[in-house]
Formats: structure tokens, sequence, C-alpha cells
């Protein structure tokens, strides 16, 4: 940044610095603590051990409820992952009347307070009698973030030359065949950022999931919740270390597959 | 009120009669008799087909653990039915209940471990499996306050008796403990004064110190109001049961208004906390367990038998010495450390210090209570 | 899979195609392709009308049961608690202070992260911003128990330096803070694709006429970023304002944001037509202030499909 005069420089990293120290001091507090050897949460720890990552595994509490998670997520994925690409090649590709409404549409899971989508899945699905199984959860997740899902693909369909496919079509390629070899390998980095995104939002999932599931279907973050509510025991930090490392696993997965810097593209190119 | 089903009316007027007998049944039944034997279990050819667990409500911190260790690690001793706790706060869940039951759906739980006045409302709302001394035979010798006001038959069963008592920290009060509430004011505890958040178990107390008196409840709770708004410029720290242990524990605050056993958790942690009943009074009330309508005929059958194994007498004895609070049953021994104090009261006259609001007073008017609490709080 | 193996099967799949979707429906097709999405959502906007039937419902207070008949009372009843109105502006002083406190966090990231010549330093800050982002608001606000509490790593630093502890936790700014840490991911994130749009040229050339940076700065980069400032200003307005975890657990109780009045008058009160109510309004609040932003901003910020610009 030699470029740059030197009050910029300073004062644009300083920021950058705050900024990454801001955003990494609870969780590197979280893992720090997760190690302590001590019975209580101190810094710095009384010591290092893995106990309370032993004590985890006899939790079957935790071990169960972060298994519905990640089922809750499947379920999430699965649902959205068609829902979306589809969507958002729609968008792309047609002309469709009334796109001003439906878009409106479409962004009522933004426009809709959180709170507010899980109290209506909530009236919903208990009026259906759906209330109290797992896989609605999962669905209320697809719900709740389809958006991220239509915008990953569509951004990446913008990419996508339309000549292309007119090509494959007057080389007499069938309309399933353009889709499936011309049209959905174009977008597939929306797809797979998409995909991931959805699944790691879902994994996440609170408050709608606080409002659909009960003791039966509780998932990881409403009984990390309830947990807090009472003594912060250094096993809760344990159990917060596992989100730590899904999203360690989630940024390589996302960067090997399509490039973390998919995100710095301008949406006009 | 527009044309309601039947189960609705009469839970009206059963409401209605439950206010007309009114007055507090607690402290004078304390001492009253409600011998008799224990019946012989009814002889079953072949027991229901066991579940692979029971959910039971409870709440956090030392509560769940003395139910575990008293009366869950027990029964799965005894049974082989292993016992999964559901911490969601009583008044979270008790709405799921009532949408499951209504809609046809299998209940989330099985035995819900609740207030009294909360139990009461689902009881009200014929939410509740009936009790009978047949399915639970240890209904029998249960004191008169084990019974539910103004119900016949036993939709819920109250277990124990526990006081909402003034906690403090020892060395916030080095010249001896705190003899009146108003301490809560004190401008040296700003910041460090905690409450629970929807204000429970403070009512009485607050009508009291607002300058009413217990004559007032529920006409007139201006008072009540008053002293909240004093209080509030305090900025008191709202939680819940859990909340006030660990905040004793990690040093946040040094006056609380908290049932006795999360103050004496935190003493038996090593914390130096201790607990009064001031000059004016602390509230006394009751907790009860109940099954929710809906289950499976076999869950509900092992559902009453774990509330039957907790009020057996030498469980519900450990049950309630390690929570610290006195149960609904006879001739049970208390622990050593509470001999003699106010706040585990045993006779009529030890009630009589105490501030009590008859269940269906509470019932009725708690909701309202609640969100005046909230909003002065908030404001 | 050989090659010709998968055009086999690819004509095979032509072939069902042909059966289940002939060419003729081909109008139809954008329809296929939307409805699963629309019938998604179609779920949220049941829900939603169920909950305005809900709002119109005011509970029985001696049966706990919602009334039959339709009525304003829950409205009516909200109207009269001032405690509502503290709680809104609560909030909304929430959102406003996260959200300028996240813009003027997140334009210098993006923009150093964006126009840095190293690919290893863009690398690192792309991770410093995606390892929050991919970690949920409960074990972050777990985190910041760790670092606010009375003997948490802030006060046992100022204990070690002799100062005197202070307790942040359970207050109105350690809420705004856990939210603002909350929400800078999503402002860098939405700011990003704005800043690289910017051309560089254009502030060389600003630069060049003998412009300070911080005259580039304000008069070129700020500008021609606004798209991306106004999209990152709605979205993490609105996400701040109807937050429930933040308050509930950073705040103590004494500092609920609309989210939590809602839950409380669910859960708590057991008047789910309270709670439908709020719930009604906090719609109409919500989607009335992005309309109004969409409307004075322009709405490429928002839209789902960036094609709609050409």
């Amino acid at each position: 940044m030699s470029r740059w005069p030197r009050s910029q420089a300073i004062l644009l990293w300083g920021v950058v610095v705050f900024d990454l120290v801001f955003l990494a001091l609870p969780t590197a507090l979280v893992l720090v603590a997760s190690f302590t050897a001590g019975d209580v949460i101190a810094f710095p720890p009384d010591g290092w051990s893995l106990r309370w990552y032993q004590a985890l595994l006899e939790r079957p509490a935790f071990v169960d409820a972060f298994l519905r998670s990640l089922w809750v997520a499947t379920v999430c994925a699965v649902v959205s992952i068609p829902a979306g690409t589809l969507a958002a090649l729609a968008l792309v590709r047609w002309r469709i009347r009334f796109r001003g409404a439906l878009q409106v549409y479409l962004l009522l899971p933004f426009t809709v307070p959180l709170i507010a989508s899980g109290i209506a899945m909530m009236l919903l699905f208990g009026q259906l009698r759906l209330l109290g199984s797992l896989w609605p959860v999962g669905v209320g997740a697809a719900v709740v973030n389809l958006p991220f899902m239509i915008w990953a693909v569509s951004a990446s369909a913008n990419g996508l030359d339309p000549d292309l496919e007119d090509a494959a079509a007057s080389l007499g390629a069938p309309p399933l065949h353009r889709f499936l070899t011309v049209t959905l390998p174009a977008v597939m980095p929306g797809v797979i950022t998409g995909a991931l995104i959805m699944f790691i939002l879902a994994l996440n999932e609170f408050i709608v999931s606080l409002l659909l599931t009960d003791a039966r279907t509780v998932t990881l973050p409403v009984l990390i919740y309830s947990s807090i509510r009472s003594v912060l025991t250094p096993d809760l930090a344990a159990v917060s270390v596992v989100y730590v490392v899904v999203a360690v696993v989630a940024i390589l997965a996302l960067d090997r597959l399509v490039g973390l810097d998919v995100f710095l593209r301008s949406r006009r190119n | 009120m527009t044309g309601h089903g039947k189960p609705v009316d009469r839970s009206r007027i059963s409401r209605r009669g439950a206010i007309a007998a009114g007055a507090g049944v607690l402290g004078a039944a304390a001492l009253g008799k409600a011998g008799g034997l224990v019946l012989p279990r009814p002889a079953f050819a072949q027991e229901p087909e066991k579940p692979a667990e029971l959910i039971v409500r409870a709440w956090g911190g030392v509560w769940v653990e003395s139910l575990d260790a008293a009366v869950s690690r027990t029964f799965t001793e005894k049974t082989g039915i292993a016992v999964r706790h559901d911490l969601t706060e009583d008044n979270e869940i008790q709405p799921k209940i009532w949408s499951a039951v209504d809609q046809g759906r299998v209940p989330p739980l099985h035995v819900f471990w609740d207030t009294t006045t909360n139990a009461t409302k689902s009881a009200f709302r014929e939410v509740c499996l009936e009790l009978d001394t047949e399915s639970v035979p240890n209904l029998e010798g249960l004191l008169p306050a084990a019974k539910p006001t103004g119900f016949e038959s036993w939709p819920i069963v109250n277990t124990y008796a526990y006081v909402y008592v003034l906690a403090y920290r020892d060395a916030a009060f080095p010249d001896g403990p705190p003899d009146s509430w108003s301490v809560m004011l004190d401008p040296k505890f700003q910041g460090r004064v905690a409450l629970y958040n929807d204000g429970i178990g403070f009512e009485p107390v607050a009508v009291v110190m607002g300058g009413g008196s217990m004559a007032d409840i529920p006409d007139n709770m201006q008072p009540a109001w008053d002293f909240y708004e004093k209080l509030r410029q305090q900025r008191p720290l709202l939680g819940e049961d859990p909340d006030f242990t660990a905040w004793f524990q990690r040093g946040e605050i040094d006056v609380a208004c908290t049932i006795i056993s999360n103050a004496r958790a935190a003493r038996q942690a090593g914390i130096e906390v201790s607990w009064t009943v001031p000059k004016e009074g602390a509230k006394v009330d009751t907790d009860g367990m109940w099954i929710p309508q809906g289950l499976p005929e076999n869950e509900a059958y092992w559902a009453k038998q774990y509330i039957n194994h907790a009020l057996e007498p030498d469980v519900l004895a450990d049950w309630c010495a390690r929570l610290g609070l006195p149960p609904l049953r006879e001739g049970l021994p208390g622990p050593d450390d509470l001999k003699g104090d106010p706040a585990y009261p045993v006779t009529e006259a030890d009630y009589a210090r105490l501030l009590r609001i008859p269940t269906p007073v509470l019932v009725q008017h708690q909701p309202e209570w609640f969100a005046r609490f909230k909003d002065i709080m908030q404001s | 899979m050989t090659r010709p193996a998968a055009i086999a099967a690819l004509d095979a799949g032509e072939a069902v195609r042909v059966r289940l979707w002939p060419a003729a429906f081909g109008r139809a097709t954008p329809v296929l392709f939307l409805l699963p999405a629309v019938l998604l959502t179609g779920i949220l906007a049941v829900g939603l009308v169920m909950a305005l039937d809900s709002s119109l419902r005011p509970l029985d207070p001696m049966t706990y049961r919602q009334a039959a008949a339709w009525s304003l009372g829950n409205y009516e009843q909200l109207a009269g608690r001032p405690a509502y109105l503290w709680i809104l502006g609560r909030s909304l002083l929430a959102a406003v202070l996260v959200t300028a406190l996240c813009l003027v966090l997140a334009l210098p990231y993006a923009y150093c992260m964006v126009r840095t010549a190293s690919p290893a330093l863009r690398k690192l800050l792309l991770v410093g911003l995606f390892l929050p982002f991919f970690i949920g608001q409960v074990v972050r606000a777990y985190g910041w128990l760790l670092v606010l509490g009375q003997e948490g790593l802030l006060n046992e630093a100022l204990a070690g330096l002799g100062l005197a502890r202070v307790s942040v936790l359970y207050t109105f700014p350690a809420v705004v803070m856990g939210l603002a840490q909350y929400m800078l991911p999503f402002a860098v994130l939405l700011l990003a694709p704005a800043v690289v749009a910017i051309d560089e040229d254009v502030e060389a050339a600003s630069a060049g006429l003998g412009a300070s940076w911080t005259r580039t700065f304000r008069h070129i980069v700020i500008p021609m970023a606004r798209p991306g400032l106004i999209g990152a200003g709605i979205v993490v307005f609105t996400i701040t304002l109807t937050d429930y975890a933040m308050p509930q657990i950073l705040g103590g109780g004494t500092n609920d944001f609309i989210a939590n009045a809602i839950y409380d008058a669910f859960f708590r009160l057991s008047n789910a037509g309270v709670g439908s109510a709020l719930s009604v309004l906090l719609v109409l609040l919500g989607s009335t202030l992005v309309a109004l932003l969409m409307a004075v901003a322009g709405a490429g910020t928002m839209a789902l499909a960036a094609g709609e610009d050409r």
C-alpha cells in the first residue's frame, strides 16, 4: 500500500485491524475457555486440558442436538437448492410478467422479521399438526433463508452467456440436455456457494427453531441458548467450538470449490 | 364472552368457585391432618410397556440437580426408564402444551414440574391428566395444601412450599443482615439488585413497601407499581432461578429477591451468601407436578409412576432437603442447616409471618401483574 | 460414467421430460421453474395471514382462550401500554446506532480488502470475515458473555492494570456492541461488490488532479459506493431492529427489543393475540421502512436478480 498516503494507510488499516480484533475476540475467547483444565471459566485459564471435550461426549443431550441440527441443515439444503436455483434461473433468463411483484414476494423472508416468520410458521405448522417433528424445522430454515440461495445463483447466472445456450440449441440439443450440460454447469459456483450458505445458516438457525422445536426436537443453538441461561460452564465453550470447526471447514470448502473472492465480484460484471 | 364449548364453561364455573372459596389454604392447612393408610399398589397383570425415556420439565441450577439426584436417578434405578430434563421455562412451554393438547398432538413432555399458579391455569384449561389415589397411591398422606384449590379432584399435586427471601452477599452487609426490603433502594447497590424477570415472588412485598397492605391485593396494586418505579431507578438485573446463583457466584449482585434454594446453592458452592425474611415479611408459595393429556396410555402410566415415586416419603424428603424447602407431607425431617430458619416454615406461626396470596387470585391477576412489571422495568 | 453412457442417460432423461413436460408446455416453463420457490415462500404468506387472524381475537382471561369473534381488542391493549413505545424506541435507537457503527467500520474493511495488492492479505481479510459470518448468534453472544462478564476478559484486564472493574454486561451498550459485531460481516459482504465497481482510474484521476485522499474518499469513493452503503444499511437496520437473541442474552432482562416483547406475549403472558398483533405491527413497520428506503435509494441493491438492472 505504498502508493497510499501515510495518513490514509494508517487510518484505514487501523480500522481494519480493529475490525479483525472485534470480529475475532469472542470466538477466540470461546476457544481459549474450552481448553481450560479448571472447573470455571477464567482468564487466563487454570491450565490446559481436553477434559471439557471429554465431558461433552458424556452428555448425550448435546450430541443428539448436534445430530438434529445436522439433519435440519440437510433438509434445508435439499429443499432450497432446487427451489432457489430454478427460481434464480427463471428470474434471469425469462422476461416474466409481474416481475416486480414476484420479486417483492420472493423477498418476503427478508422483509418479514425473523421472529414474525417464526411465529407465522408456528401457527401454520401447529394447525397442520406438524409441530413436534423435526423436518418442518428444516423447511422453516429453508423458507427464511431462501433469498440467499436465489441471490447466490442469480449472481453467477448473470455471468451466463445466453449465446451459449442458443448455440447449443441451434446444434440440436434438446431442452433438458441444454439445461444439464450448459446452464447448470455455468451456474454451479453459485449453486455451491448458495448451498453451503444455506447449510451453515440452518445449522446455526436459532429464533425460528426456538419457536418450532420442543424438548423432543431441540436443536443445538437452542440447547446452547437454554444452557447459557443457567451457569456458564466450560463444556458450553467446548460445544461452541463445534461451530468454529464447522465454520473453518466451510471456509476451506468454499475457497477450494469456488474461491472466496467470488464475493468480491461486482454484480454488474 | 361468546358462546364457548362446554369444557370452557365448566372451567369458568370451577374458577368462580375457587375464587369464592378464596382464602389461602396453605398456612392454616399446614398443620391439618390428612393421614390415612397408603393404599396397596393395584396389581397389574402386566405392566404397560416402558417408554425409552420420560421427559420432565425442570428449572435449571440447583432445581434440576436436586430433582435429578433425589427423584429421577432413583426412578431410573427402580424402573430402568431414563429421565431427560427439559429446562424450558415453565411459562414458555405452557402455551406449547396447550396448543399440542388443543390440536390433538402428543405433548412435548411427560411430567410438568411447575408453579402452583401456572399449573392451576393449565388445570382450568383442562389439559391436565387427572391423578387419583388408585394410580398414584402416594397422594395419601400429603398435607391438605398439596391438593389444588378449587378442584374436587387432583389435576395437579403440590409438593412443597417455598419462600422468596431477601438474599444478600455477606460482604456487602458487614453490620449484619438487612432487616428491611428497603435496602433494595440503597444507592450503593445500584445495578447490583436482582429480581425475577417477571417480578414473581415480589408483588406482596412491593405492595407493602409502596405503603399498601395485603388487603389491597388484588384490587389496589398502585402501591406496588409506585415501588417498582423507585426500584427501576436502581437498574435491577432481571433473571431466572439459575441466574441468581450464577450472579452471586460471579459477583454481579449484592441483593436479590429469590427463592431460598438459589441463595443456599450459592452458599453451598462456597460463596458467602445469606438470606433473611425482613420485617415486612416475604412471599410464600408452592410448586406442583402434573401430566399433560394426550400421551400414549403406557407413557401416561409411567408418568404417573414418576410422580408417585417423587411423592414417596424418603424420596420427597431427600428432594426437598436438597432444595432446602419444606415438603407437603407430614412428619418428614428437614435439613439441619434450616432448623428454626424463618424461611423454612413448618408451623402455623411460621406461616403467619409470611405473605401469601391465594392461588385463585394469583391465577386471575398474575399475568396482568407480570405485564405491569415488565412495562415499568422496560421504560 | 463414460461419455456415451452419459449421453444415453441424458437421452433417456429427455424422453421422460418429453412425456412429463412436452414442448407445448414451453411457455409455462418459467412458471414450473418458479413454482417451488413460490410455494416455499407461500408457507410464510399463509402463516402471516394466520397471525393477522390471531391478532384480531382477544384473549378471554377467564378461560385463557382466544375469542371466536374478531375485534380490535389486542391492538387497543397495545395502544394502552406505553412500555411498548419504549421498547419500540429502544429497538429503533439500537438499529440506528448499529447501522451507523457497522457502515463506518465496514467501508474501510471492504475498501482495503478490494484494493490490497497482496492476495495473501486479501485472503486473510476474507477469512476474518467469513469465520464469524458462519458462526451463529448464540455462540457469538456466548463469547461476549466471556468478554464482558464481571469476571470476564475485560474486567480481568482492567484489574490487571490496577483499574476499577466495570459493569458493561446486561446494559444497552453491551447489546449494541454484540449486535454491531454480529452485523459487521453482513455489512462488509454487501459493500464489497459496490467497492469493486468503483473504477480505480477515477480515484487515480482525482488524486492526479491534486485532491487529497480524504477529498477523493468523500467525493468519489463514498458517493460511488452509495448503492452498497444503502443496501448494507437496509439489511443491518432491519435485522437489528427485529433481533431477539442479543438483547435476550446480553441485555439482562431490561433491554428488550420488539422481538422479545413478541416472544414474551406468546410465552410469558400466554397471550397469542397480543403477540400476533405485535408481530403484524412489526411486519408493517419493517416493510414500510424498507419500501421507503428503496423508494428513496432505488431498488437495485435489494433485487434478487441483478439482471433487471439491464
